[in-house]
């Protein structure tokens, strides 16, 4: 059989498979696996109820994953590639410093966790030939988008906003979110056409996302892969971002042309866990793009999120744009835990839908900077919201002197920044990041070689 | 044109029982059943019982006691098609008392007592969405019954089917007249159907090896004929109240009525 049709051995590791030891098995599952999955793999394990995704039940016999055809099992060597590369964008990490032997035990241990892998043979999809990029047609892709329906849950940019996205709930009732398309890393099966082809032919058991095996021709769902592919937007996990250098007024709209060559970072945005571990729902806002210009002056940024629903009153949208200020320098508070007792205080210039304006405080708490009070100096924002996606530009002087002990930003120097988003949509939660450096470059001062 | 949601027994007199000692043929004027194809039965395994029929009925009726819950209304709003089909808005189907004071759709059944094999009728049973709905709401089926799934809507339905003894699975119908071809090798009561894009659509499956079954109508009435002569077990299931056994003897010829019950909470 051919290695493009039978997918089911498509990916098998380099060695041939042992032949099974559950004893090796159990204990390298206790050594590595249990602390997630559970001792016995109901995956109640003891940090089980802070991480969404949850870790997988192994009881249930349902994976998502899989190169096999709706409702049966995964392969052995599906099992083998979710423990080799893990699960991207979850705590699902790869396990390649385990050697093979002891990574097909594993496989082997998990299967004997649930009665289905003997009810039940896995049966291999039988998939069209991949088409190659070269013949990858995205016009014809978009059709078949539109064709199946993917808008439905996915939205029309893939940005997980569709009709049906926000009332989705999994095969145990819990809710669940859509992928977001344009996040290639963060999905969970792998970004590449031929993940995605595996994804639309064996659907995912447990999630909702159902099988098109029926629905679609073999070269139109290959067509459909390659377009979705096409909405991935890369991203760029810099550690440091810098502000370029302009000369006159600072962008005033989100078109400007002039933001086009200006470096983007992405920053990875994490839900706040609650006081007793559990989710409120599962996160809708995972990263946030940063832009930034200084002219010398004043410091301007442009900042766009995903966010499956525009949210003005009552739970307003909103975005804290979080610096460190003086005082707190060497501080290790964390936005993961503030405001707490005892907080240092930070520089927030808080964004809200509500009235589309921004201001910035030095406080010890969000509620302090959502409130509209004189003391909070006014800044400069302009925000649009378009099918799925929040885009906002908020200006600021360089070196305030309102409000007192705002951050100070000096070309050449490091300043803390990080980000806090509210999801209207999602109100129980506060999505945050770690602090990244933003360094500010000026035209005006000697380079630095 | 209105699915009945099993084939009449009356038509497997055409392969005459053996056993049965002193069974007459039933015409099909017995069951009113709508025209359909004439069953084809493959013949039975080598070395098990064949089908057994008889000419014993039970006319079940559904009875329900106190005051019916409120109904919810569904907001179809999600998907403006679906919003679009309905004049009104839908209510839920989960508890439809009748006028009567009788409860619709509990799925009624021979649990024990049910001897020989019954092989599969090659009619399929069809589960439609109609105005993002499931029509039946609740029905039964026999294993390896066809189950022709098809799509009225002009819009993406997935069929989530949850079977815990059956092969789970989970298919997507983007388009308008699309059907699919399922079947359950195993009994098993119930099989849950879900849309996952509209979730407030569900159905549930009573997965059997005979055809002697029924669904309470508008009238809390389900009829079970054909019975070869002996005892029983009956079980009436609800998606909200549970389930009720009752034990009955028939004799053959004999036509017995059952009564069940089941109160508000």
């Amino acid at each position: 059989m051919t290695w493009a049709v039978r997918v089911g051995v498509a990916f098998a590791g380099t060695a041939q498979q042992p032949t099974p030891d559950l004893k090796a098995g159990k204990a390298a599952y206790e050594q590595s696996c249990a602390r997630c999955h559970g001792v016995e793999g109901h995956g109640d394990g003891g940090d089980a109820k802070r991480f969404y995704p949850r870790p997988r039940d192994f009881s249930m016999g349902v994976y998502k994953f899989r190169s096999t055809t709706s409702g049966t099992p995964p392969s052995d060597a599906d099992l083998f590639r979710a423990i080799t590369q893990g699960l991207p964008g979850s705590n699902m990490p790869d396990w390649q410093h385990l050697d093979e032997q002891t990574r097909w035990q594993l496989v082997y241990y998990l299967k004997s966790l649930s009665p289905v892998f003997e009810q039940t043979k896995p049966e291999p999809l039988t998939m069209a030939d991949d088409p190659g990029l070269a013949h990858a047609d995205l016009a014809k892709g978009k059709a078949v988008y539109t064709q199946l329906g993917c808008a439905a849950c996915h939205g029309a940019q893939g940005r997980a906003n569709g009709m049906s996205a926000a009332g989705l709930v999994d095969d145990w009732g819990k809710k669940i979110r859509p992928a977001n398309l344009t996040k290639g890393w963060n999905y969970r099966g792998g970004s590449q056409p031929r993940d995605i082809m595996l994804r639309l032919m064996a659907g995912i058991d447990g999630a909702g996302m159902p099988s098109y095996a029926e629905a679609v021709s073999g070269p139109d769902a290959w067509q459909l892969a390659y377009y979705v592919a096409s909405l991935q937007e890369p991203a760029h996990w810099n550690l440091i971002a810098h502000a370029a250098s302009i000369t006159g007024s600072l962008p005033e709209t989100l078109d400007d042309p002039r933001w086009a060559s200006v470096e983007r970072t992405d920053v990875r945005l994490r839900n706040v866990v609650q006081p007793d571990g559990e989710w409120v729902e599962p996160p809708t806002v995972v990263s946030v793009a940063v832009q930034a210009v200084y002219n010398g002056e004043a410091v301007a940024w442009r900042l766009s999120w995903d966010d499956p629903s525009q949210d003005q009153h009552g739970s307003p949208d909103a975005l804290a744009l979080v610096l460190k200020p003086e005082a707190a320098q060497g501080d290790t508070v964390t936005l993961q835990a503030w405001p707490y007792a005892g907080a240092p205080a930070l520089d927030v210039c808080y964004w809200s839908a509500e009235d589309n304006a921004a201001r910035e405080t030095v406080t010890t708490d969000y509620a302090t900077a959502a409130a509209r009070e004189a003391a909070q100096a006014s800044l400069t924002a302009a925000a649009r919201y378009e099918d799925g996606q929040w885009q906002l530009i908020v200006q600021r002087p360089a070196r305030p002197t309102n409000p007192e002990r705002a951050a100070s930003m000096t070309p050449d120097e490091f300043v803390s920044m990080a980000f806090a988003v509210w999801e209207g949509g999602n109100p129980g939660a506060r999505a945050v990041s770690p602090w990244i450096d933003l360094v500010l470059s000026d035209a005006h001062e000697p380079a630095h070689h | 044109m209105h699915q009945t949601k099993f084939v009449s027994p009356c038509a497997i007199a055409i392969i005459v029982a053996i056993g049965c000692g002193g069974a007459k043929p039933q015409d099909a004027a017995a069951k009113p059943t709508t025209t359909e194809a004439p069953m084809q039965l493959a013949d039975a395994p080598a070395g098990t019982a064949p089908a057994a029929t008889g000419t014993a009925a039970v006319q079940v009726t559904v009875k329900f006691a106190g005051n019916a819950p409120a109904a919810k209304t569904i907001k179809m709003d999600a998907d403006p098609i679906c919003q679009q089909q309905h004049a009104t808005a839908v209510q839920s189907e989960d508890v439809v008392v009748n006028g009567n004071g009788t409860l619709k759709n509990v799925f009624v059944y021979v649990k024990e007592g049910v001897k020989g094999s019954y092989p599969a009728p090659a009619t399929p049973v069809t589960l439609e969405q109609t105005g993002c709905w499931y029509k039946p709401h609740i029905f039964g089926i026999q294993t390896n019954q066809p189950l022709d799934i098809v799509n009225d809507d002009a819009t993406l339905h997935n069929i989530n089917a949850k079977p815990t003894i059956n092969v789970p699975f989970n298919i997507a119908q983007p388009v308008k007249g699309m059907k699919s071809s399922k079947k359950f090798a195993k009994p098993e009561v119930m099989v849950k159907f879900k849309c996952n894009v509209h979730p407030w659509m569900n159905a549930y499956a009573g997965v059997l090896g005979h055809p002697f079954f029924g669904v309470s109508d508008d009238q809390g009435a389900a009829a079970i004929s054909g019975l070869p002569a002996g005892t029983y077990t009956l079980e009436a299931w609800h998606e909200v109240y549970g389930a009720k056994t009752q034990t009955v003897t028939v004799g053959d010829g004999e036509k017995k009525t059952v009564e069940f019950t089941f109160k508000a909470q």
